[in-house]
Order: C-alpha cells, then sequence, then structure tokens
C-alpha cells in the first residue's frame, strides 16, 4: 500500500516537496489556507488539494487526517506548525510528525512537545553557508541525525600530514572515525594498520563541531 | 472583581496580550496590588492601559524566548495568555509551562475544539463562546420559562428583579 503524506502550507516548500514525493511513489494531499496558493498546488498531477488552515480540527477532519502516515506543517508560522503537529499527533494520531521551524531557538521546544522531527531552516542554511565555506578541503558534508552526526568526504593531497602513516598513528578528535577510503576505484573499510596514501578520499563520521577540527589535522590547513 | 484580596501581595503576574481582556485584567490586579507585567507585540497597544496602572510593559513578541526572559518569566507564579491568536496562545502556554516551568498558566482559546491539545500540559483555558453561552443559558432560565423569549430585554429586566 502506498504511504499517504499529508503537507499542511508552505507554498513554494510544499510544491517541491510534493512534487517529489509523489514521483517516489507517495500518495500526497496538501492543505493550503491560501486559496491562490491552492489553484498553483492543483497543477500538479495526482496531488489532492484542501483549501482551509490546517491548524483548525475540523478542516484536518475533513482530510480525514487519521488516515495518513506522515504530516509535514510547512507554515512560515512557528505557531501555526506546533499546533497542527500536535492536533495530528494527539487527535488523530499520526505516527510521524515533521515540522519546520523558523525561530532556532525552539527545535527543542518543539522536540520537547512530542513531534518527531524538527527541521529548523535557518540552522539549516547556515550550516550549508558554513561547508561551502571550507569547499576547498571538504567535498562533501551530509548531516544525518537531525544535523547531530556528519558525514564528509576528505581528499588527501600529496602535501597532507597524514600521507603514509597508519591509521592509529594519526591524531584524530574524539568523536571522529574514519569509515571508509576511497582509493582509485574501489572502496576500502579501514583498519587500525591501513596506510593513508595521497590521492585517497576519506570518509569521516563526525559528531558536529568535530568536524572541522578533524580535516584540519588531516589535510594539515 | 476580587481578584488577589486573599492571597500574598507579592505574586508576580505575567500577562500576554494587551486587547480588551489583557488590558482590563492588567489594570483591575495592578489596582489590588499585584505586580503586573504586560508583553505585547504592538506598544501602540498599552494605551488601553489606565493612567493608574502600576506595572511594567514590554513591547516584543510573546513567543520569543529572550522576550519571555526579559519578563523574568521564571520569577511568574502566574501567566496568563490573551492574545487574538489561538495557535500563538497554545504555544506561549506550553513554553511557560514546560521550559519556564510556570506554576499556574491559563490561557484564553477561542476555539474550545482544541482544547485536548492543553489537557495534558495542566494548562488552564477559558473559552469565550462557551461563557457567553452559559451567561445566556442562565439568564434564560432566571426567566422562569422559553415563553419569555419574545419579550423585551426591559421587561426581562425588571421581571427578574
Amino acid at each position: 500500500m502506498k504511504k499517504k503524506v499529508l503537507l499542511v502550507g508552505g507554498r513554494s516548500k510544499s510544491k517541491s516537496l510534493a512534487l517529489s514525493l509523489i514521483k517516489r511513489g507517495y500518495q500526497v494531499t496538501a492543505i493550503n489556507d491560501i486559496y491562490d496558493d491552492c489553484l498553483k498546488l492543483a497543477e500538479i498531477k495526482k496531488l489532492s488539494v484542501i483549501y482551509g488552515d490546517g491548524s483548525k480540527p475540523f478542516v484536518l477532519e475533513d482530510a480525514d487526517a487519521a488516515a495518513y502516515d506522515i504530516v509535514i506543517a510547512l507554515t512560515s508560522k512557528d505557531e501555526d506548525n506546533l499546533v497542527v503537529c500536535e492536533l495530528c499527533k494527539k487527535r488523530f494520531h499520526i505516527k510521524k510528525t515533521v515540522a519546520l521551524v523558523s525561530d532556532p531557538k525552539k527545535t527543542e521546544f518543539f522536540y520537547k512537545m512530542g513531534i518527531d522531527s524538527v527541521v529548523c531552516a535557518i540552522s539549516a542554511v547556515t550550516s550549508i553557508i558554513e561547508q561551502q565555506a571550507f569547499v576547498d578541503e571538504m567535498a562533501n558534508i551530509v548531516p544525518i541525525g537531525e544535523g547531530r552526526i556528519q558525514i564528509a568526504e576528505v581528499p588527501i593531497t600529496g602535501s597532507a600530514p597524514v600521507v603514509g602513516k597508519k591509521i592509529w598513528e594519526i591524531d584524530l578528535p574524539k568523536e571522529v572515525i574514519i569509515g571508509c577510503i576511497l582509493r582509485s576505484n574501489t572502496a576500502m573499510i579501514p583498519r587500525g594498520d591501513t596506510r593513508i596514501l595521497a590521492g585517497d578520499v576519506l570518509v569521516l563520521i563526525s559528531s558536529s563541531g568535530q568536524e572541522i577540527a578533524a580535516v584540519k589535522g588531516l589535510t594539515g590547513r | 472583581m476580587k481578584l488577589v484580596s486573599s492571597k500574598n501581595l507579592s505574586e508576580y503576574f505575567i500577562i500576554v496580550g494587551c486587547g480588551r481582556l489583557g488590558a482590563n485584567l492588567a489594570n483591575t490586579l495592578s489596582e489590588e496590588g499585584g505586580n503586573v507585567l504586560i508583553i505585547d507585540k504592538n506598544k501602540e497597544a498599552f494605551r488601553k492601559l489606565s493612567p493608574s496602572f502600576g506595572g511594567l510593559s514590554v513591547a516584543g513578541d510573546g513567543t520569543d524566548f529572550d522576550v519571555l526572559q526579559e519578563a523574568q518569566i521564571d520569577k511568574a507564579n502566574v501567566l496568563v495568555v490573551v492574545t487574538n491568536n489561538d495557535n500563538v496562545n497554545v504555544m506561549i502556554a506550553q513554553i511557560a509551562r514546560e521550559i519556564f516551568k510556570v506554576n499556574r498558566v491559563i490561557a484564553r482559546l477561542y476555539d474550545p475544539e482544541r482544547e485536548c491539545v492543553y489537557r495534558e500540559f495542566g494548562i488552564d483555558t477559558i473559552c469565550p463562546a462557551i461563557l457567553s453561552a452559559k451567561e445566556i443559558d442562565k439568564m434564560l432560565l432566571r426567566t422562569g420559562s422559553t415563553e419569555k423569549l419574545d419579550k423585551t430585554a426591559c421587561e426581562l429586566k425588571e421581571e427578574t428583579k
């Protein structure tokens, strides 16, 4: 059976999310309280659109909210997203609730209120910008676990201080491990006695905030 | 209306939302000697406070942790949220209760259907529609029977005296 996703509010976010979810085979419904946005959303094939305020219980009831697996609250107001998710959780017993939050200070509070996943647009954008500033050293950083863990790709050049060293000889910060080494066309899981060569790409798994120190130590920059 | 007469005078009240209800409540509590602080986004709203209002006012967004901290929410005994937006009231009430552990939180809720969100957090709610309905019902009962409904308000008053 197709998983059912309910999107509440948000104009362009809702639109692009709906498109990508439909492509991946989800059954998607969007609720929006701006009529013009509803018309825009209705242009998407296979997307059901409901015009109304998703923070009102009767609108959610009309949408048969209890039948959904995931609800994602995308409005621009934190309070609306909180109430949408709380109503869905407590009244309609939806298993997974996701809320967008604009004030980074409220992320923890939202988790405390029982919302399963909280996405802070501002923190996400800031961390991408930070990452771009280190783009020379790092090809790619992927945050997982709400950004508490980072996976980073680190290319090792000939001048890096770790070239020719075994992994157990490298002084890495405590919460960082080298999870994988990409060498020419192969990927290998390293052991303590694996030697790092110039041209390797290391895949680091680290807790958030440790990756920059680790990359500096590895590349010498 | 005696709200603080029997209580400790050093009680500290925070009111969020300086509308008709918020301003009125702030005036009354302040007159009776309570320590009152009122928060509103729009500082023009404070004009509704009476000239004798002896409390403090903070212009700022009541959902912002910094504004609440500036208002010394951790020292508040009672927080009353009466903005004109139910969702804002829900959020502020929950922040007060769960983050700042305010002892007593009272929120106004226009839509009683949202009450399920409050129930488990120990937040008291008042719903104007339900209160009005009860009051009207009481007035009707006082007149004895419903046939008197078609009488004018004046006549009703006479009879109830």
